[in-house]
């Protein structure tokens, strides 16, 4: 039996025998990555709980056991654990930690030991956002966009959350940094860019805007902080400053974060849309330059979350074309995906239920989108259950469908298990309808008026509530169904082999299953596409001690 | 150990052997890494830059008035300070790499000494404002008593201390940057072989020239017009 | 060893100059040219400085990549800057907005206000 990456490992500071200190101290790319993916979907699932209680409160109209105040907390914890602690670290601190290097050919980033310190900085900014739950006057009221002049005048920890928020930022940013340089410096020789798993490219997008998005967040929190603790002025009306300002800086981040959630995501769909058609991908080189448009014009279109702000007419008119114009490139990877699928032999094996679910989800997800980029339709919509329902579909039935794909996808690779493919095709439907139930009922009440963050309703809105949550009822089961068959499958599954779904990246050409901690045996010369099919079959064959080609 | 690491060979399908650029001993790749951050911090700076020119359009005269009242003394003193200090950061790093370690020390020191020289100066400037009553949280910068500063210029105020504040609190990292740098080399591990830190640190230290170079003239020369019957006169 | 140590020395120096003769206008053009363009002015002097630092100090002359990556973060920024000020300059509400409305270019003096 050969060695894998559980067997032995490099450590950031000295040689410790201990298992336990091994993997505090670890620099091997994937068990950073394992790391950060058992933290994350612990938080996803405090969230998710949190997220129930709201939907019980809701039931019916009126108080039910929350008061108004605690109801504020709760969609804040809500939304700052999903977003920060979540989605955002989400695929590109689990896979593109444990795949990406692999994809390229690397034996590790381009620094393992920041990327080492990057996941405790991850961790620290975590703790300390959860404290701010325990301490003084409990976690912030505020939304998790913190808008002044609220978070100004509130005393409930909004400072805490801000720091938390700053410190995740900085892993954040150091995690793209290394992305970055790691994509750059280390691709096999031969893998020019355009020779990239769409993976790859999915993940390089999204660590420019990590780099280049989120510094702008971190000065704001910190004028925050600065302005409730010294008073400077900027964000407060009675001495000139100008609430809308913070919603321009916030959102010059905020919204290029969300192209940075589902990059990485579109990155999956098309890992698994070619393997389970058993075909080339189509229009390989416009779906890797449209992940590059969709970050480049995701920088410019903030403003359509301030169309009711009091922004010039002019600013809106700009900012809804740039936000009609950002559709686009997506527009366009998914026709490249259907026509990838398009006389190809499909296999509805569970990542490709999840990624054509995602399509039918992200795609309601981005036209309701498009929708409310009408700055008329917005002044209507906005702050409505029409706005939740639109991101929670782009980003759960977007984002967390697609990390959801990668995990059933890239499971043999990481664990060398495979799962019972009838109890994960069963969570699948769970989930999926579920979700369906919980969420579809909103774009309607959200229509009809219902207010977004309201602690209580007219009881016009009650029915919608409660298809709602019965909706919810059924995806909680589904996701926990769905973790309970991955980890039993993890202790107790069969042997996968090394690539069970026979598909054509890197990644699958490893000598074993799990991987050995120095990756491949040798570093392969590059000479061929990433996805090179020939009737259904991958063409490219390697000798696995010699990495050269036998084909 | 980056020193003992020996480069892969892969071998093309035409017996052409390509070396495999590894992670440890990327020169190319640290400085790649390090400019990468640095513009991280011209976002940052650059967002700050943002709010001051937004609050700039809206309360103009303010501004000028509030710019003014700075003192430009001192102020340039520290800009030609700086601008030193980063020659001879700059003449470090070349002696370094020409193999004088010595003298690349000794320059390492003279721009720590520069570096607190400014932030001396800076101290006796804010000190000078609090003697004022122009400080944050003092009552000419809040609004609605008796001594309140016209809205403008208590932004303009708030602005300044926050900006220069966190400039000084950059240039107080850098100052234990070059003192970790010391550090390295006395203990053999940053050479004239391998000097990617000291490279970086270099490069640090012009970024926070660079960002001086900007905060001095939006907040110190925009008021240096002349005024003309009490009405300011520039742009 | 560097071969060309006496001409990579002799370069800082000659930058050293030129931020130096840059600094001085810096202070002298408020009184002496374009007296009525102060903050264009200043702003282009030191993009002036900016740029010299950047590609001699900094060692940007020649570097392709990194040099790119520098073009499109400033791009960037330009962008937020643009749109920004073209959105407070068309303030729809500025007559009616109580953080507008207090221009003052007199002397500071105590600005109470009922509301």
């Amino acid at each position: 039996m050969s060695k894998t990456y559980f067997d032995e490992t490099h450590c950031a500071i000295g040689h410790p025998k201990s298992t336990f200190m091994q993997w505090m101290l670890t620099v091997d790319h994937k068990r950073i990555g394992l790391m950060y993916a058992a933290v994350i979907f612990t938080f996803f699932f405090v969230a998710v709980a949190v997220a129930f209680t709201m939907r019980l409160e809701l039931f019916s109209p009126g108080q039910q056991f929350l008061d108004p105040d605690t109801y504020n907390q709760a969609f804040t914890l809500h939304g700052v654990i999903m977003v920060f602690l979540f989605i955002i670290p989400g695929i590109p601190a689990v896979f593109g930690n444990i795949v990406m290097p692999l994809m390229i050919g690397a034996k590790d980033v381009s620094f393992p030991r920041l990327n080492w310190f990057t996941f405790w900085l991850y961790i620290f900014g975590a703790l300390i956002a959860l404290s701010s739950l325990w301490t003084g006057n409990g976690f912030a009221d505020t939304g998790w966009t913190f808008y002044a002049p609220y978070s100004l005048n509130t005393n409930t920890n909004v400072i805490t959350t801000l720091v938390a928020a700053f410190v995740l930022g900085m892993a954040s940013i150091l995690t793209g940094l290394n992305f970055l340089v790691t994509i750059h410096r280390l691709r096999a020789p031969g893998m020019d860019f355009f020779k990239m798993p769409l993976f790859v490219w999915g993940i390089y997008a999204t660590a420019w805007i990590q780099l280049l998005a989120t510094p702008v967040v971190g000065i704001t929190l910190i004028l925050a902080i600065l302005e409730k603790t010294f008073g400077i002025g900027i964000f407060d009306p009675s001495k000139g400053g100008d609430p809308v300002l913070f919603e321009h800086l916030f959102w010059i981040y905020s919204h290029p974060a969300v192209y940075l959630m589902i990059l990485p995501a579109f990155g999956i769909m098309s890992e698994i849309i070619p393997v389970f058609s058993r075909r080339e991908v189509f229009g390989y080189r416009t779906i890797a330059l449209s992940s590059a448009a969709i970050a480049g014009i995701g920088y410019l279109v903030w403003g359509h979350h301030l169309f009711t702000s009091g922004m010039s007419d002019l600013a809106k008119v700009i900012f809804s074309f740039l936000t009609f114009l950002v559709a686009i490139p997506t527009g366009i990877k998914f026709y490249d995906w259907v026509a990838t699928m398009y006389k190809g032999k499909i296999i509805l094996s569970v990542p490709m239920l999840w990624a054509l679910g995602t399509m039918i989800t992200f795609v309601i997800g981005g036209l309701t989108g498009v929708t409310i980029a009408m700055v008329g339709a917005d002044i209507h919509l906005q702050d409505t259950y029409y706005t939740v329902a639109h991101f929670h579909y782009a980003m759960l039935g977007g984002v967390v469908f697609l990390f959801f794909a990668g995990l059933h996808y890239w499971f043999p690779l990481v664990t060398g298990k495979m799962y019972p493919e009838g109890k994960a095709k069963l969570a699948f439907y769970l989930n999926f309808i579920g979700f369906n139930v919980l969420w579809f009922p909103m774009f309607i009440a959200g229509y009809l008026g219902m207010p977004r963050r309201y602690f209580d309703y007219l009881p016009e809105f009650e029915i919608y509530h409660r298809i709602a949550f019965f909706g919810a009822i059924i995806f909680i089961v589904g996701l926990v169904y769905m973790f309970y068959v991955l980890i039993q499958a993890w202790k107790n599954g069969e042997a996968s082999g090394t690539n069970p779904w026979h598909a054509t990246t890197l990644e699958w050409h490893l000598p074993s299953s799990p991987p050995p901690l120095e990756n491949h045996t040798k570093v392969p010369y590059v000479d061929f596409r990433p996805y090179e099919y020939h009737h259904g079959e991958p063409v490219v064959k390697f000798d696995y001690k010699t990495m050269k080609r036998i084909d | 150990m980056s020193h003992e690491y020996v480069p892969e060979i892969a071998t093309s399908r035409d017996g052409k052997e390509h070396e495999v650029q590894g992670w440890q001993g990327d020169f190319y790749g640290g400085k790649l890494g390090f400019w990468l951050f640095m513009l991280t911090e011209v976002m940052m700076f650059g967002a700050m830059f943002l709010v001051l020119t937004y609050y700039f359009s809206l309360h103009h005269a303010d501004f000028l008035e509030a710019s003014s009242e700075l003192n430009r003394v001192l102020g340039g003193t520290n800009t030609v300070i700086l601008l030193i200090s980063a020659l001879t950061m700059g003449l470090g790093l070349l002696k370094m790499r020409n193999g004088d370690v010595k003298g690349a020390k000794l320059m390492i020191w003279a721009t720590i000494l520069l570096a607190l020289i400014f932030l001396g100066i800076k101290a006796v400037e804010w000190t000078h404002e609090y003697q004022h009553g122009v400080f944050l949280g003092l009552d000419a910068l809040q609004s609605g008593n008796a001594h309140s500063k016209p809205l403008g210029q208590i932004l303009f105020f708030g602005m300044y201390f926050t900006m220069t504040g966190l400039h000084g609190f950059h240039i107080i990292i850098g100052i234990g940057l070059m003192l970790w740098l010391l550090k390295r080399i006395n203990a053999g591990k940053v050479t004239t072989e391998h000097h990617i830190l000291h490279f970086n640190i270099a490069l640090y230290w012009d970024l926070v020239h660079l960002i001086w170079v900007f905060v001095f003239p939006y907040f110190y020369m925009i008021g240096a017009g002349d005024i003309a019957g009490g009405v300011i006169n520039a742009h | 060893m560097l071969t060309n140590y006496k001409t990579l020395k002799a370069g800082y120096y000659k930058v050293l100059i030129g931020l130096l003769v840059l600094t001085t206008v810096t202070f002298v053009q408020p009184h002496m040219f374009l007296t009525g363009h102060i903050f264009a002015t200043q702003i282009f002097i030191g993009l002036a400085k900016a740029w010299i630092i950047l590609m001699y100090y900094m060692h940007l002359k020649g570097e392709v990549l990194i040099g790119k990556t520098v073009i499109f973060s400033v791009a960037l920024v330009t962008f937020f800057f643009l749109v920004v000020v073209i959105d407070v300059e068309h303030f729809q509400f500025k007559d009616a907005s109580y953080i507008a409305s207090h221009e003052q270019s007199d002397v500071s003096h105590a600005t109470s206000h009922e509301d």
